[in-house]
């Protein structure tokens, strides 16, 4: 029997790896509850012109039962900084840090699975208490690919990759065009 | 895409640097990352089993996998 564990995604880029690559549910097939912090989700979702954004929120409200977002108070920072528009960098993986601590004092026997970005998590030392472990997305497609579960993991990251690319093409124009519009406006002031 | 840009989304991608240094260096967002990745025609990294997480991470894949064995037998 498994224990009680939480999956804590602790930075927006799995969720747009996996929502690029149109693969969100994989999320989802090892059956473990997802927690995602405040922080995280209105850092990725915040993003104009990403489509990914209304898909990660479509996600999650069908997957309610196993998809919680989680208000901290680095999110409540969060939202002021953005009013006040000054930075809001690292504030996803401090509310991940807020949210496993309070997850793990809430549940003394249950144990956190932290969600990293792949060359984060082998460059620098991670908060772990005997009770969090980590994995990456890569290792995380990996063991769904060694289940079977999913084609192959290149072909996920690949996927992502290329709708990245046509996301950023579409970004690019919607600028040029309101730059265009800018342009025509600020000229037809001289008229 | 600029020089230094391409020099660092290639550097990313063959695990060099990473996403927070990317971060740090004015990439908005992660989807910028990708779309650069698939400009460049590479794909997000995977990280090699080395550095100071391998036991948390170790521990992290074993959960994945006996959660998908006790759910997809």
């Amino acid at each position: 029997m498994i224990k009680s564990f939480s999956l804590i995604v602790t930075d927006t880029s799995p969720l747009f790896t996996l929502v690029l690559a149109d693969a969100l549910d994989v999320l989802l097939r090892p059956a473990l509850p997802v927690s995602i912090p405040d922080a995280v989700y209105i850092e990725a979702t915040r993003v104009h012109g990403a489509p990914g954004a209304e898909q990660i929120v479509s996600w999650i409200n069908q997957h309610l039962d196993q998809v919680r977002i989680i208000p901290t108070n680095i999110g409540i920072d969060q939202q002021r900084r953005l009013e006040e528009g000054r930075s809001t960098r690292g504030l996803g993986e401090q509310a991940a840090i807020e949210t496993l601590d309070r997850f793990l004092a809430a549940n003394p026997e249950a144990e956190a699975l932290l969600l990293f970005e792949d060359n984060d998590i082998v460059k620098r030392r991670a908060i772990v208490d005997a009770r969090a472990s980590l994995i990456s997305t890569g290792d995380f497609l990996r063991e769904l690919e060694a289940a079977r579960l999913i084609q192959s993991t290149d072909y996920i990251l690949d996927r992502a990759a290329i709708q990245g690319r046509n996301v950023e093409k579409q970004r690019e124009a919607n600028q040029d065009a309101t730059t265009r519009e800018r342009l025509r406006q600020q000229l037809s002031s001289y008229d | 895409m600029k020089q230094d840009q391409e020099t660092l989304l290639r550097d990313y991608a063959a695990g060099v640097v990473s996403w927070s240094t990317l971060k740090e260096r004015g990439f908005a967002d992660y989807v910028a990352v990708l779309g650069g990745l698939g400009e460049l025609q590479l794909r997000p990294p995977v990280a090699p089993m080395e550095g100071p997480n391998v036991a948390a991470r170790e521990r992290g894949r074993t959960i994945i996998r006996l959660a998908l064995q006790q759910h997809h037998p």
